[in-house]
């Protein structure tokens, strides 16, 4: 009984938590999307978050308005997109797993290290939009208006992506493509255009999380987004990966419960969150390896 | 003779550790260092390899029981009157015993292999992504563990006053250990079973192949070495839990899949090219004369170019620099 | 309407030569059968024409060299390959699929009166046209697999086996509206397991065995088993 009252759950955390849900979701979108039509996943998603993080800071540094700031966000990001989808996603088409996974590793690791070369492990400050942070009163709560804001683009962001994929011809070429690329392509469908719309979309959506993320962590290092990477990984993992809604759920649960594991452990127990979290991943693993999702036993693809 | 010619896979590999040593021994007392560095990752990434290399599943987790191996065997040798000082949290039947520097290798082994089994025991029904993901929590889970559990080790802080004993002739004889260990278990029954798995999993599940129990065994083997590897680091270099932790996880899978995830050769000239290309990077950062040239790199380059050259390897040559095959010096 | 002609195809799987030195044509307006045993080349050949398969040799559409080209490029050429299993996409709607096989119709305008034209020839397919692909039987799947590479008004149509599975009464349905797509002009090349069916249906039959043509029957000899079994074991 008395572990339940040190737990501290009250409308900030749980604000807070769904925020953080939100953001994981997008990131999830963005790496479901890729591995759908490449059967790649992405390590070094969390980089091109890092990258917009820094052109947002160079921007601020630079004493750009807020809305160029945003512009050169989101260009830095599409074009280390596409350079990334050029350079090194499709020479490994086709190659077995386990070397896309420790390549795509490797162009993390890489771009880690230019920006620790680049920007110093300090790191800069992004200062763009951090009015966002400023609580807002809703009947006696208070809640920043990061919060409001992040959950709201999050679910304009999914409303426009679900109306691309849904209604637009290109949208069903890359569902189809996701699904049995090869027919599809026998079909007519253009790989290449498929794929780069692919990589564009997640692109576009990894800078509305490093807009986001900077609002709340101005502080941008070589690390930033590491390990929330990491974790959504976990999330589309444990959803479902080769499903999108899933994939999506599963990045914001694991996004939700980590705001709420942290906001709500006892403070000499929230250093161990990163345990409780992966424990918890593992057991969720264990029982639905395909993703709590998954139809009976889903084949292992990868 | 049928022997002879089975010895042959365990040639090249001993060859390169053994010459590695030796040319260790002919440079100067700041530049052995790296060879001894170089052979301490040999035997990581063989150990790495025993379970990779053989049953196709990628693990992010074994450099836990590197860190396992580490902290046991550190823990251990601290000298008794400078243990209170420096772990002054420490748990008592870990502060009161001291033990000598074999001992905590061998130590350090056995805990590495015992984490291994206890983490195998549900984790190896798990096959790609999931294990990948699974097996990443296993790093996360023991990196959080070991940073702040002070009554194990020194949680936050570094390992100090460990006897540095693994010098060049301790880091060879270790790797040369693992790599014995390695082939013995590839040539083994159990090691032959495990890649027909990798082959063909549903043809050797028809056969009656226990994936299961032939991962699991392969995981334990490999955790034990790990631990090894673990021992021998830390009586190296001052080793924290950052150390063993992202980048050390990172560098070691490339230094596998560079030089051929699927061959006990890759992986030792995996970890060897890596580690030359790399200590002669760190020593051009220095701005040092290496072999007659003298060139002046800002920090920072070294990691840079590291990793562009492995990134390239992998896109130019996906099966690793040694395309996943043994050496073979004479056909049977 | 172009025309499929295919000269000294050489199909090679790393160590397996799966089809050797193949030649044949497939005019506009006519079926041309390609027959025999397991793994004797005949699905090799269809995914050679596609551009999947690794292959040397002339594969010409209207002349033109398609060898090399990619498969979205050799489908919006005009050849369009109903798949060995149908290849549906289960979770898409009958419509979905249909809309997909639309990519690779050449010439802008009149998708239309191609979807209007496969409902035509498969009346079941536009019934159902609002629900899921899986849910469809075995037999309604292959119709809307055909309708699916119809829709992009091909000159040439490739079929991979389309009776496979199939009930009597079906595999009447499937090879009535083969004829009818001959008639509209399309040329088609049917590749098959049952022997008699195919050899009575097309104008030309190709006998296939080891990757090697053996031997090319008429509509004569649909009834003659003793040559059709020297042949598939030749």
């Amino acid at each position: 009984m008395t572990m339940l009252a040190i737990w501290n759950i009250d409308w900030q955390v749980l604000a807070d938590a769904t925020a953080l849900g939100a953001v994981y979701a997008l990131m999830a979108v963005g790496i479901g999307l890729v591995f759908g039509v490449l059967r790649l996943v992405n390590f070094a998603y969390g980089q091109l978050v890092m990258a917009g993080a820094f052109a947002l800071a160079l921007a601020s540094q630079w004493g750009w308005p807020q809305w160029a700031g945003i512009v050169l966000c989101f260009a830095v990001v599409l074009v280390l997109s596409m350079l990334m989808d050029r350079l090194v996603f499709r020479p490994l088409r086709g190659h077995s797993p386990a070397v896309m996974l420790v390549a795509t590793f490797a162009v993390a690791f890489l771009l880690q290290s230019i920006a620790l070369l680049w920007f110093g492990p300090l790191g800069k400050i992004a200062t763009s939009l951090a009015y966002l942070n400023r609580p807002v009163t809703i009947s006696h709560v208070d809640i920043r208006k990061i919060t409001i804001v992040a959950v709201l683009v999050a679910v304009l962001c999914l409303v426009a992506l679900a109306l691309l994929l849904e209604r637009t011809t290109v949208g069903l070429h890359m569902r189809a493509s996701s699904m049995d690329f090869q027919t599809a392509r026998m079909l007519g469908v253009r790989a290449n255009r498929v794929i780069g719309m692919a990589v564009l979309v997640s692109g576009a959506l990894a800078a509305v999380v490093a807009i986001m993320l900077t609002v709340q962590t101005p502080l941008v290092t070589p690390d930033f987004a590491l390990r929330d990477t990491i974790i959504v990984l976990a999330g589309v993992v444990l959803g479902g990966m080769n499903r999108p809604i899933p994939a999506t759920l599963g990045g914001f649960a694991i996004g939700f419960a980590s705001g709420l594991l942290g906001g709500a452990l006892p403070t000499n127990q929230s250093q161990y969150l990163p345990t409780f979290l992966f424990a918890a991943v593992i057991l969720v693993l264990l029982v639905r390896p395909g993703g709590v999702f998954a139809r009976g036993n889903a084949v292992e693809r990868v | 003779m049928r022997r002879l010619v089975g010895l042959q896979e365990l040639v090249g590999p001993a060859v390169l550790v053994v010459a590695t040593a030796l040319v260790g021994t002919l440079v100067s007392i700041s530049t052995q260092g790296y060879f001894t560095d170089a052979l301490v990752k040999v035997a990581i990434v063989v150990a790495l390899y025993v379970f990779v290399g053989n049953s196709g599943v990628l693990s992010f987790g074994h450099i836990s029981f590197v860190a396992v191996g580490a902290w046991t065997a550190g823990v251990l040798t601290v000298p008794g009157d400078v243990k209170p000082a420096i772990m002054p949290n420490l748990a008592h039947v870990l502060r009161d015993r001291t033990t000598g520097n074999l001992t905590s290798l061998a130590l350090a082994a056995v805990v590495g292999g015992i984490c291994a089994l206890v983490v195998a025991l549900p984790l190896m029904r798990l096959s790609g992504l999931a294990a990948g993901i699974a097996t990443f929590g296993v790093l996360e889970i023991t990196h959080n563990l070991l940073r702040y559990e002070e009554r194990i080790g020194p949680g936050l802080n570094a390992f100090s006053s460990v006897p540095e004993t693994t010098g060049l002739r301790q880091a060879a004889l270790g790797a040369l250990v693992v790599v014995g260990v390695a082939f013995a278990y590839g040539r083994s029954r159990f090691g032959r079973l495990l890649r027909a798995t990798r082959e063909d999993p549903a043809a050797a599940r028809a056969v009656g192949v226990s994936i299961y129990r032939q991962r699991l065994i392969a995981f334990g083997i490999s955790g034990l070495l790990a631990g090894l590897a673990g021992g021998l680091y830390v009586h190296l270099l001052p080793v924290n839990t950052e150390s063993v932790y992202l980048d050390l996880t990172f560098i070691t899978l490339a230094m596998l899949v560079v030089g051929g995830a699927t061959s006990l050769w890759g992986a030792v000239v995996g970890a060897l090219a890596v580690s030359a290309l790399d200590s002669y990077l760190a020593v051009a950062e220095n701005g040092s004369s290496f072999f007659g040239a003298h060139i002046d790199l800002p920090a920072g380059t070294r990691v840079v170019i590291v990793g562009a050259l492995m990134a390239v390897v992998l896109i130019l040559r996906p099966n690793g620099l040694t395309g996943g095959r043994e050496l073979r010096l004479w056909k049977r | 309407m172009n025309g499929l002609v295919v000269r000294h195809l050489d199909v090679r799987y790393g160590g397996v030569h799966a089809v050797r030195d193949l030649s044949f044509e497939v005019a506009p307006g006519e079926i041309v059968g390609l027959i025999g045993a397991n793994g004797a080349g005949k699905s090799s050949t269809l995914h050679a024409i596609m551009g999947v398969a690794p292959a040397t040799g002339e594969v010409l559409l209207g002349g033109r060299s398609l060898r090399g080209r990619r498969p979205e490029d050799v489908a919006r050429d005009g050849i369009a390959l109903v798949p060995e299993g149908r290849r549906i996409f289960a979770e898409l709607t009958v419509e979905e699929n249909l809309r997909l096989g639309l990519a690779a119709r050449r010439g802008r305008g009149g998708a239309g009166a191609a979807l209007r034209g496969v409902y035509e020839l498969f009346p079941v397919v536009e019934e159902f046209r609002r629900r899921q692909a899986g849910a469809l039987s075995g037999g309604q799947q292959q119709q809307l697999a055909i309708a699916r590479a119809l829709v992009a008004e091909p000159d040439i149509l490739l079929l991979d086996e389309p009776s496979l599975g199939l009930a009597p009464t079906v595999v009447d349905v499937v090879f009535a509206a083969l004829a009818a797509i001959r008639d509209r002009g399309i040329g088609v090349l049917l590749v098959e397991q049952r022997a008699q069916r195919t050899v009575a249906a097309s104008n030309r039959c190709h006998v296939l065995a080891n990757g090697e043509l053996r031997v090319t029957l008429g509509p004569e000899n649909a009834d003659d088993t003793e040559t059709m079994v020297a042949a598939y074991f030749s």
